[in-house]
């Protein structure tokens, strides 16, 4: 019996091992997409799971920086300013600088993939018309938006921002002057018209948790808006 | 048939012995007498020894076919790496095979080793067969250590590295040990040249030797009887007693040789498998110091002591270096000296029992220290890392806007939540439970007090930036759980 199974053993080690290399098997390794320099990387999944998914969230949405994922932002933001703001960041907030001109570790030809594959990506067609711009605009009235931020906002954020309740959600304060310390008044504006739909925040024209009177933010309703919260700072950082 | 091929066998066998005379030299050997226990059930404790040697002739058959195709130079070694993986036929299934063979041989040196020791088979009159096999085990870790080095990438850069360094520190001639090893007073063209002629000839030939020898002193002393409790070695009447037995004895060619062929063919299997399977390691990042994402690790049979020299305190690092692996080898080394007499069962010598528990319990923790390594920053945390989405769906906008801080300023690179992030510090997950406000700002303010494992970041850190990180993390506590009033931990004190 022992001599037997003995006997195989060379037949089957052969076998086995014709069997194992003539396939494929799960061991054969496959080339590398790149030459293994990580500035040779240039999939936008790769480089955008390495430097924004830590802040920006794994897909784009739930992380604690703005959502990217997001068709309506990604309709209305110009292709240059996505180009710059990942080029050099966003001083005084906590976007970092990722062009290695700027200090930051990629390429300027990664900066364009990741800034370009946003919308490739995540971008859809159709969403609101007559969106109000993306980019700051000069002007807005602060006593027009206080009066716009009782009909559109103060429901959830509380009359002066200090916070409140959405249903069972905690709606944190929004005049905090940390928070607004850290918040520049382009990505105030950029809630105001996209709100953030990951966490529940209803759109320039979403009437959700909203007053029935409540009709679609027009482009001076963003402006004044952006200027009332921009009249919370604290003087230090206005 | 058969019957047809057998006759053909023995005539041409015939015809080259009747020209080369070998029976009269090989078969004695073939049929030296070994113990009868030996060639029992119990002779399956002496397959570890015949599977090592099967392996190294399997390392020997593979590194030829690679030494055809690979080019030892600092500038084409990666290059002819990737051509074996990728494009040369079976090219990735050599280097596998030569990867996990050679792990393998590693670790049926070790367990031959521990069997031998258990067995106290290194008693007289076999000391010099002990001293022998260790001998061979440093030069086996000295194939993988060489063999790291010629898959030449960033783990085999910065592994030399270390290396070089480790041996820089000897006094007075480390300079020159340096400069011999890697040619040179850094890592440079000749480096690999070096590597590659240690691994090539001069340890190869040295182990060949060794192994000659070992074998030699093997037949030459006979194996090792099965130990028996109560039957202790005494060298004035260990020999006549050991001639006794022999006249019981049985051949090796049968019995024993049959039972090592098995092993060793299921040896090979396992090796086989595994490098189907799983495959060849590596090359890993470029070797190419400039690359400051690399993170290296060495191989498996080297993580301990990479574990070991982490945690050791700075004060001991040059002992632990220099010292340490010296006294080591020393020990083993005295081993049959120390005891070469009395009991030889494992059930009456307790403390070999517990070297051996002590011992592989204390590798086995320093290798998965090493291999986690928590005390290393991961360094594209920040970026990568994100933060728990349970967390930013109940966060504030101040507290996420601390979040985003948090992730700017590095903090993740040392510091998990829900155990994603680095390992230095401590998880952060629960952290409004454990420290208030006050103490949360302090600390990252001042860093752990005394120059502890916490640098102070408060010049790097605004003061819109510290609030809004120190809601963050007040934030970070379990649903329905108070944030921390009096801290339950103690405020960190100054290390002694």
């Amino acid at each position: 019996m022992t001599t037997q199974v003995l006997n195989r053993i060379p037949a089957f080690l052969i076998a086995f091992t014709l069997l194992a290399s003539g396939c494929n098997p799960p061991g054969k390794p496959t080339p590398p997409q790149t030459s293994g320099r990580p500035e040779a990387v240039t999939d936008f999944n790769v480089l955008y799971a390495a430097h924004c998914a830590g802040c920006h969230g794994t897909d784009g949405t739930l992380g604690p920086a703005p959502p990217l994922n997001d068709p309506l932002f990604l309709k209305i933001v110009p292709d240059t300013e996505l180009v710059r703001v990942v080029t050099e960041g966003r001083a005084g907030t906590s976007m970092a600088a990722f062009d290695q001109k700027k200090g930051g570790p990629l390429t300027t030809a990664q900066v364009k993939v990741l800034a370009e594959g946003l919308k490739t990506k995540w971008g859809k067609p159709g969403g609101p018309t007559d969106v109000p711009g993306y980019l700051l605009t000069p002007g807005g009235n602060v006593e027009d938006g206080a009066m716009m931020f009782a009909m559109a906002c103060a429901s959830c954020h509380g009359d002066k921002g200090q916070g409140g309740k959405s249903g069972e959600l905690r709606v944190g304060a929004i005049n905090d002057p940390a928070f607004l310390a850290l918040s520049s008044n382009q990505v105030l504006r950029r809630f105001i018209i996209t709100g953030r739909p990951d966490l529940g925040m209803p759109n320039f024209t979403e009437k959700t948790n909203r007053p029935h009177n409540f009709s679609t933010l027009t482009a001076k309703d963003v402006a004044d808006l952006t200027s009332l919260l921009n009249s919370w700072r604290s003087p230090a950082t206005k | 048939m058969k019957r047809i091929l057998k006759a053909v066998a023995t005539s041409v066998g015939g015809w080259f012995e009747a020209r080369l005379r070998l029976k009269p030299a090989v078969m004695p050997i073939l049929e030296h007498p070994i113990p009868a226990g030996a060639a029992g059930p119990k002779g399956w404790w002496y397959v570890f020894g015949s599977a090592s040697m099967t392996l190294l002739f399997l390392q020997i058959a593979t590194g030829i076919g690679l030494a055809l195709v690979y080019v030892p130079s600092a500038d084409q070694a990666y290059q002819s790496l990737e051509y074996l993986n990728y494009r040369q036929p079976f090219g990735w299934f050599l280097r596998s095979l030569h990867y996990w063979s050679g792990s393998g041989m590693v670790v049926m040196v070790v367990i031959h080793m521990t069997q031998v020791f258990l067995h106290g088979a290194y008693k007289y009159p076999r000391e010099l067969t002990w001293i022998f096999g260790v001998l061979l085990l440093l030069l086996t870790l000295g194939m993988a250590f060489t063999g790291q080095v010629l898959r030449w990438d960033a783990d085999a850069y910065w592994g030399v590295g270390v290396g070089a360094s480790m041996a820089g520190r000897v006094p007075v001639a480390g300079p020159g040990i340096v400069e011999l090893l890697i040619g040179g007073p850094t890592i440079g063209a000749s480096t690999l040249s070096r590597f590659f002629a240690l691994h090539v000839f001069i340890i190869p030939g040295l182990l060949i030797t060794l192994v000659g020898g070992h074998l030699w002193l093997v037949l030459s002393r006979g194996i090792s009887e099965p130990p028996v409790p109560g039957e202790p070695v005494d060298p004035k009447t260990y020999d006549a007693k050991y001639h006794e037995e022999l006249k019981k004895g049985k051949p090796f060619l049968g019995d024993a040789m049959t039972k090592d062929a098995f092993f060793s063919a299921l040896v090979v299997l396992v090796v086989v498998t595994l490098a189907a399977v799983i495959g060849p390691k590596g090359p890993g990042g470029l070797p190419d110091p400039t690359l400051t994402a690399a993170n290296p690790r060495p191989d498996w049979p080297f993580l301990w002591l990479f574990g070991l020299l982490s945690l050791s305190p700075a004060g001991l690092e040059t002992f632990v270096m220099l010292a340490f692996p010296v006294v080591l080898v020393i020990c083993l080394l005295l081993v049959p000296f120390v005891s070469n007499r009395g009991e030889r069962a494992p059930s009456r010598r307790p403390v070999a029992v517990l070297i051996v528990l002590v011992g592989g319990t204390t590798l086995a923790v320093l290798t998965y220290e090493g291999m986690t390594s928590p005390w290393s920053p991961k360094m594209g945390a920040w970026s990568g890392d994100t933060i728990p989405t349970a967390i930013v769906k109940r966060a504030t906008p101040l507290e996420l806007q601390g979040a985003a801080a948090f992730q700017n300023k590095d903090c993740r690179n040392c510091h998990a939540l829900d155990g994603v992030g680095g390992r230095r510090g401590p998880d952060l997950s629960t952290v409004g439970t454990r420290l208030t406000r006050d103490q949360l700002i302090d600390q990252i303010n001042n860093g752990t007090p005394g120059g502890g494992n916490m640098p102070a970041y408060g010049k790097h850190v605004r003061p819109a930036e510290m609030d809004a990180m120190v809601a963050f993390l007040m934030s970070l506590r379990p649903p329905g759980q108070p944030p921390a009033k009096v801290a339950l931990v103690p405020a960190p004190t100054a290390a002694p």
